[in-house]
């Protein structure tokens, strides 16, 4: 949903500039398609506002497998043995270093530190410490690269995911995704070219439609969610008692009274709404046989685990994700909630865990079988990490873990990043970055890199100033890529 | 003519293409937006990003020596630094420098030698110099303007050697002023009406018959909401309900009214403070209160103060002066005059509110006025008379119940003398007595360890001077509360998502078991002489008697300790004994104790309510009590039903506002007095100094900001685009004024004549340039594809409200209620939940159900902040989360989608197919014409006609040899039985419907 409106600027005077100017939606990639067809082959002509990437793209597209709630980093990825041997004392000053702590365990007298009662284990070639908890993914190392010294600057859930996704801890600026279809456009025909896809039915911490909005640029770039069940997107299907030919005929009617009025006011509005009408229909269509899992062999399925077979979980996000991927979908961002152990950890944690890291880990394998992998970005992570001390009792049995921005893990594989490496460092307590930290804005700008896209020269003047995905900072952390 | 190529090809600034006759170029419409969009970051007014001690903003900083040569030399582009760097091809030397990012096009640089070589001259900032009524221009064709605004208008279109298009024709105009001032389509007798009218006078009166139009303040007030950021939930976090609709209603009752919009800004931003405010002038206050708020565990409660107030402070800036007054939370402004004093100095006059940042979650988050309907109020009036008649009586002197009261007084004293004679020994009776009540809280936690935890006196023994920090670092002390009297519900413990602690003593004369009655908001946890007695987590509101209890006290001195643990929201609780004798209190024994004689009339009135309210037993007096309990109910219950609005009420002492560095809450810099920005005209030295006053301010008519502003957005409603495209910026970065002689005589008519906005509107619709014909020819498309010259009348896509009223409307199923709670008109189920906090009130849509709810206009429909209602934002609604003045009209497949299969369109298309049949005529084609003309105005021609008929027997047709299918369609209720239409027919004609309402020129304003 857009917050308001801005204003893009001219691309150019031309018919094609023209058009593309009037605001076509998600069709304008089908419309030009449509009038370009015969004099520009087959491939789509929305090219966005970049007309091409800066410099080569290495991903295509990405996926985003985003873990809302903040998924503890130091009991899956970041390996601290010190904190075990000091189980239940007390967070040193010295490591604290004054830094604030939310309302929630600021008041606690004591915080004792906790280490993971998780196993880890070093696994590939690589040498990843992974917990025991990720079995799958832990296979996978070698395809990897984790990203340990990840920091940012909020510290509640809403501001912190709005930073994440858009670059500002405040509402009205576009996500990731409708940057990439300002500055990309569309690769296909049929379906739109930022997708959202939440798992059902988890609750926690609210997830807000504005993460994929598109701020100030054009509410055509924003995402589109897939919902399960019979409406994949809203409205799609057709009311009772009127099937596919009927709504045809309605279509064939209605787009002869739009040739007449064309006639009298030739205004491209109407050609572009004749086009819009005809891509919805094609959605109605292509829509559904994405999701629809029939076609999918048993081996696949199996790969990503039973849940696949439930639609509206992880596991089926993950698999709709890939065949959204294959038809050109440029960005597909999943949400998974339900991370925010501030309490009940070894209870809560193992089941995030099976509810998402088999099906993460055959995607990306799914991916790789299809030589996907190369050009697809997936990535994986939170919005901040959670902290090595305990919130509320800690016992011998039970523990949880409080919002802690100063530093967690993250993911990525494919799609130009350097595989099966870690990077970056925490001390030993798992609270302050050591060395190589990355801010949001720097993953932000590598990821725009992988893309092909300079992070500084893809803008949007809206209010008097331009605005970016990164703000003005971030910096492409070259290290990770391959 | 060099000067025509060069201009021609300044693709991003569109309208200086179309200059053909001034043959230099004006600073504030050429020079400046080159200079602020690539200059001011480094050159301008921020001394923080300042490079090379160097101001371009300033014509003196710019045109002074330095090092032997001046940036800009007047006359000489050569001979200025700034022109040499421009034009430079050596990447160490050019300007702006390569990683900015920015460079000049070859135009660019040519139209700034030019200037230069015109001898530089520096202007003010358009609309920062004060509005002055410019003469009108002269035209050639003098017959065709209407009024004032067309001579603007003609004059650039002469200039431009363009001649404005016809007059539009009569039907697609009513529709288009109907559209436009009433937000629905015309009526066939509307339309009837108006083309038998053939005096010269029949626009004019439809114009007013429309203005007159209850349904002009509904349609006006939904801009208004957008600007304001109306919503019915808080926006952040849980999103749970906001009751403010009544600030909703009164908008669009000002707007009917015709309130002077002068006025109507001082209501919505000091009505509080205004003399004598009336209930309506309380109620704008809510204007300051639509801001979003949250009530976030964890949340800082300064962070959110500081977000709520910048907040208004932004929104006051675009609504009022398009001024982008973000920029300056953070650092001086980069392009226009405006400081990061001037923001905090506005800041300090909306921080004072009397009500806390956090909105605890509730929908009347105070402060809030309540708002009785007549006949509620009538009730209250009835049940407060009577209260008042038998307080009366009960005070009154009463000869039996008052003999009673002596002999009882007597036996007490005779009974504590007796007690005192006997020392320690053992009283002869039960009597308790009750200590008065002590409160140190509030505890914050989260919410799952409030239960589990210890915290404050917890589990030790009490020590009434030992002091708390909280996790706020506060400190608290044990606090008394002899007010807090026992068997009522007290409300006022502090703090959200916090535990209280309530202690007092209860010295029983021996060891006994009492019973007391207890009622807590949320959880409750109680110790008797720190032995915990009773736990129970629960979530609930207050009441008496929700948990009974037996405290086995000892002899002597016992301590109670309850804990009250609150989940959010509101808190209280509830203690009365139930058991034993009356217990009197320490005070009241004490009255009882001195003598009659020496009693002042307090105490006696004191001891007289306690002695006739708790102890006396007398029939006559049961009856009294026993119905001052029952009217007392029935007056809460009333009253709990009384709808609340949010209002301003300002604190009785001023915070202190500060300037914060970086715009962070905790980086406190300088403290800020109020005052408005500095280059802008000061406010009267005689007005307050406060939000009246700068309301006030705001429409002096000196101040140079709210008129354009405001009527360039009256502007833009009807014809597409402001005179300033830019309706949120008037600033040096925002678009320059199409037409800036005519916006300049708009805000100075519209001043002149008493702000009166109906006036405005009048006068905008009865010009020729608005009644022009909107057809559009490819040459004009070609020329100026915005229309901003308005060579044409406007034609662009109807709003998301316009376009669901407009169905609801042709079909007849509009429902013409006003007013009220927002309406929940059927929406795809789980877009709440799948974005809510399972703890939200608003997780969980439920649809209404009735035809004044599912059927209200668009503009009562109720917006979930977080999930707005996707008939709304899929056609560009903004979700009311920041302000909003110009909507952008995008067509995209899923607008396709929603008219096709929304099922409140497909029942609008049914509706609308039951009236073709029903008053359409016999035959096809007569219901053919009747369906096109009801949804255009105007009767198909025969190709039209042709066609709409053919795909209507395509689906009889199909729907004839498949009754289920058509039955599916059209719903399996009777309603179709009653005429006499098969399911087919009825299903066909339903898809004729559903076409209309998807036709572009039904889609679209005319």
């Amino acid at each position: 949903m857009s917050v308001c409106s801005g204003t893009e600027p001219l691309v150019g005077l031309s018919r094609r500039g023209f058009l593309a100017r009037l605001g076509l939606g998600l069709g304008s990639a089908a419309l030009t398609h449509l009038l370009n067809r015969d004099a520009l082959g087959t491939t789509p002509a929305d090219r966005g506002i970049l007309g091409h990437p800066h410099a080569a793209p290495k991903a295509k597209r990405v996926i985003y497998l985003f873990q809302a709630g903040a998924p503890s980093q130091i009991d899956l990825f970041d390996h601290k043995p010190l904190l075990k041997e000091w189980q239940g004392r007390e967070l040193p000053a010295s490591v604290r270093r004054g830094q604030r702590l939310t309302a929630m365990s600021g008041n606690q007298t004591s915080l004792p530190l906790v280490g993971s009662p998780y196993a880890f284990a070093q696994h590939g070639r690589s040498g990843a410490w992974l917990s025991e908890l990720l079995p799958h993914t832990a296979e996978l190392a070698d395809d990897l690269c984790f990203v340990k010294t990840l920091y940012t600057e909020a510290i509640n859930h809403g501001p912190a995911v709005t930073f994440m996704q858009t670059g500002s801890q405040f509402p009205g600026r576009p996500g990731m995704g409708a940057w990439l279809s300002y500055g990309l456009g569309s690769a296909n025909d049929n379906l739109p070219s930022f997708v959202v896809l939440v798992t059902k039915d988890k609750g926690g911490q609210p997830l807000v439609s504005r993460l994929w909005g598109s701020g100030f640029l054009s509410s055509r770039h924003q995402g589109v969610r897939f919902r399960s069940g019979k409406d994949p997107v809203l409205y799609l299907t057709n009311p009772m008692g009127l099937n596919r030919q009927d709504r045809r005929n309605m279509l064939d009617h209605l787009k002869a009274l739009h040739e007449i009025q064309l006639e009298k006011t030739p205004d491209p509005e109407i050609e572009a709404r004749i086009a819009q009408y005809e891509l919805a229909f094609r959605m109605q269509r292509s829509i559904p046989e994405v999701a629809d899992f029939s076609s999918e062999p048993e081996s696949v399925l199996k790969a990503y685990g039973e849940d696949v077979r439930k639609p509206g979980t992880y596991a089926a996000n993950c698999l709709l994700a890939r065949r959204l991927a294959e038809r050109g979908v440029r960005f597909i961002q999943l949400y998974h909630q339900g991370w925010d152990h501030h309490g009940s950890l070894p209870k809560a944690l193992p089941k995030q865990c099976r509810e998402t890291d088999q099906a993460s880990a055959a995607l990306v394998q799914d991916l790789k079988q299809r030589g996907m992998l190369d050009d697809t970005l997936v990535v994986w992570g939170g919005e901040f990490g959670r902290t090595n001390y305990c919130q509320g009792k800690l016992t011998a049995k039970n523990f949880g873990r409080d919002h802690h921005p100063k530093c967690f893990t993250i993911w990525m594989a494919g799609g130009g990043v350097k595989p099966g490496i870690s990077y970056g460092q925490t001390d030993d307590f798992g609270y302050n970055i050591t060395e190589k930290g990355v801010h949001v804005h720097d993953f932000q700008a590598t990821l725009l890199h992988l893309l092909g896209i300079d992070h500084e020269r893809l803008n949007y003047k809206f209010q008097g100033r331009r605005f970016r995905l990164t703000d003005v900072h971030g910096r492409v952390v070259k290290d990770i890529l391959a | 003519m060099l000067w025509l190529g060069v201009i021609h090809c300044v693709v991003w600034f569109p309208l200086s293409l179309v200059i053909a006759e001034e043959v230099e170029p004006a600073f504030n419409r050429d020079i400046l937006p080159i200079l602020s969009g690539n200059c001011f970051a480094c050159h301008g007014r921020d001394a923080h990003a300042r490079k090379a001690d160097l101001r371009l903003d300033l014509e003196q900083a710019a045109k002074a020596e330095r090092d032997g040569e001046a940036a800009i030399l007047p006359g000489e582009p050569e001979g200025s630094a700034l022109y040499r760097r421009i034009s430079s091809k050596k990447a160490s030397f050019v300007m702006p420098p390569p990683e900015s990012n920015k460079s000049l096009t070859p135009d660019e640089i040519k139209l700034i030698a030019l200037w230069i070589e015109a001898g530089a001259p520096w202007e003010d900032h358009w609309s920062f110099t004060p509005v002055t009524r410019p003469a009108l221009p002269g035209v050639a064709q003098t017959q065709w303007p209407a009024n004032p605004v067309d001579d603007f208008i003609l004059e650039r279109l002469e200039r431009e050697g363009l001649r404005p298009s016809p007059a539009e024709n009569k039907i697609t105009l009513l529709r288009r002023v109907t559209f436009d001032l009433t937000g629905l389509p015309p009526s066939l007798e509307e339309m009837d009406a108006f083309l038998a009218d053939v005096s010269p006078q029949a626009f004019e009166r439809v114009v007013d018959r429309l203005l007159a139009s209850t349904r002009y303040g509904e349609h006006m007030g939904r801009y208004w909401l957008d600007a304001v950021r109306y919503g019915d939930t808080h926006g952040l976090h849980l999103d749970n309900y906001r009751e403010i609709w009544p600030y909703r209603d009164w908008v669009i009752r000002a707007f009917n009214e015709n309130k002077p919009f002068d006025a109507f800004v001082i209501e919505q931003l000091a009505g509080d403070l205004l003399p004598d405010p009336s209930r309506d002038q309380l109620i704008a206050t809510g204007h300051n209160r639509c801001n979003v708020t949250t009530n976030e565990g964890g949340s800082i409660t300064e962070e959110v103060y500081v977000r709520n107030v910048v907040d208004r402070v932004v929104t006051l800036g675009t609504v009022y002066m398009g001024l982008t007054l973000d920029c300056t939370r953070c650092h001086d402004h980069k392009f226009d005059p405006l400081t990061m004093d001037d923001f905090y100095s506005l800041f300090a006059y909306f921080n004072s509110i009397d009500g806390k940042p956090l909105d605890g979650n509730r929908k009347d988050h105070a402060p809030i006025l309540k708002i009785p309907d007549a006949h509620q109020a009538e009730q209250l009036a009835e049940y407060d008379a009577r209260v008042g008649q038998l307080t009366k009586r009960m005070r009154e002197p009463w000869p039996t119940i008052d003999a009673l009261q002596e002999t009882w007084e007597a036996d007490l004293v005779r009974k504590e003398q007796a007690e005192e004679s006997g020392g320690d020994a053992q009283k002869e009776d039960g009597s308790l007595v009750l200590g008065d009540w002590y409160v140190v809280g509030p505890f914050y936690d989260n919410r799952r360890y409030l239960n589990s935890r210890k915290h404050g006196p917890e589990g030790r023994p009490v020590r009434l001077d030992e002091t708390f920090t909280l996790a706020t670092e506060e400190i608290v002390r044990w606090k008394k509360r002899p007010d807090w009297k026992d068997g009522k519900v007290h409300s006022d413990l502090p703090g959200q998502t916090a535990a209280n602690f309530l202690y007092r003593t209860i010295t029983s004369p021996q060891a006994q078991k009492v019973e007391v009655s207890l009622g807590s908001d949320d959880g409750i946890i109680v110790y008797l002489n720190e032995k915990r007695v009773l736990s129970n987590n629960v979530s609930r509101g207050v009441a008496p008697d929700q948990e009974k209890l037996q405290l086995p006290l000892k002899a002597g001195t016992n301590h109670l300790l309850m804990k009250i643990m609150n989940y959010g929201g509101a808190t209280g609780f509830y203690f009365a004994l139930t058991s034993g004798e009356t217990t009197i209190p320490e005070d009241v024994l004490a009255i009882a104790m001195a003598d009659r004689a020496q009693r002042d009339p307090e105490a006696q009135a004191k001891l007289v309510e306690f002695f006739r309210s708790k102890v006396a037993v007398s029939d006559e007096l049961e009856a009294v009590r026993s119905e001052l309990t029952s009217v007392r109910e029935k007056r809460a219950e009333v009253d709990r039903g009384i709808p609340t609005t949010l209002i301003w009420r300002e604190a009785t002492e001023q915070k202190p506002a500060y300037k914060l560095n970086r715009g962070e809450y905790d980086q406190k810099g300088d403290e800020v007095a109020r005052r408005t920005p500095v280059f802008l005209a000061a406010m009267d030295a005689n007005a307050p100094n406060d939000r009246l006053g700068l309301a006030r301010w705001l429409v002096d008519p000196n101040h140079p900001l709210t008129a354009r502003v405001t009527v360039n957005r009256l502007w833009q409603q009807l014809m597409g685009t402001g005179l300033v495209k830019t309706a949120e910026d008037f600033g040096s970065q925002g678009e320059r004024p199409s037409h800036p002689q005519l916006l300049d005589w708009l805000a100075a008519e519209f001043m002149a004549g008493g702000w009166d906005v109906k006036a405005m509107m009048k006068l905008l619709v009865t010009s020729s340039t608005y009644r022009q014909s909107s057809v559009l020819s490819p040459a004009l498309i070609e020329r100026d594809p915005d229309n901003r010259l308005l060579a044409r009348g406007p034609r662009f896509r109807l709003d998301a409200e316009m376009l669901r009223d407009q169905a609801l409307c042709l079909s007849g199923l509009m429902s013409e209620k006003m007013g009220g709670p927002s309406v929940k008109p059927p929406q795809p189920d789980g877009l709440w939940f799948s974005v809510g906090y399972s703890g939200s009130n608003t997780v969980r849509f439920v649809a209404d159900k009735e035809h004044d709810q599912v059927h209200r206009r668009s503009v009562y429909t109720f917006i979930k902040r977080t999930s707005p209602p996707p008939q709304m934002s899929t056609f560009d609604g903004p979700s009311r989360e920041a302000s909003c003045v110009r909507r952008e009209r995008t067509n995209t497949p899923l607008q396709a989608l929603l008219l096709f299969n929304d099922p409140q369109y497909v029942e609008a298309a049914r509706a609308l197919a039951e009236r073709v049949l029903a008053s359409g005529g016999d035959t096809v084609g007569a219901r053919a014409g009747y369906l096109f003309r009801l949804c255009t105005g105007r009767f198909p021609d025969s190709e039209e006609l042709a066609d709409l008929i053919s795909g209507l027997e395509q689906d009889l047709t199909t729907f004839r040899a498949d009754p289920a299918s058509a039955a599916a369609l059209v719903g399996g209720d009777a309603s179709a039985s009653e005429t006499d239409t098969d399911a087919g027919e009825l299903a066909a004609w339903t898809m004729s419907a559903n076409l209309m309402l998807n036709l572009d020129e039904v889609i679209m304003k005319n």
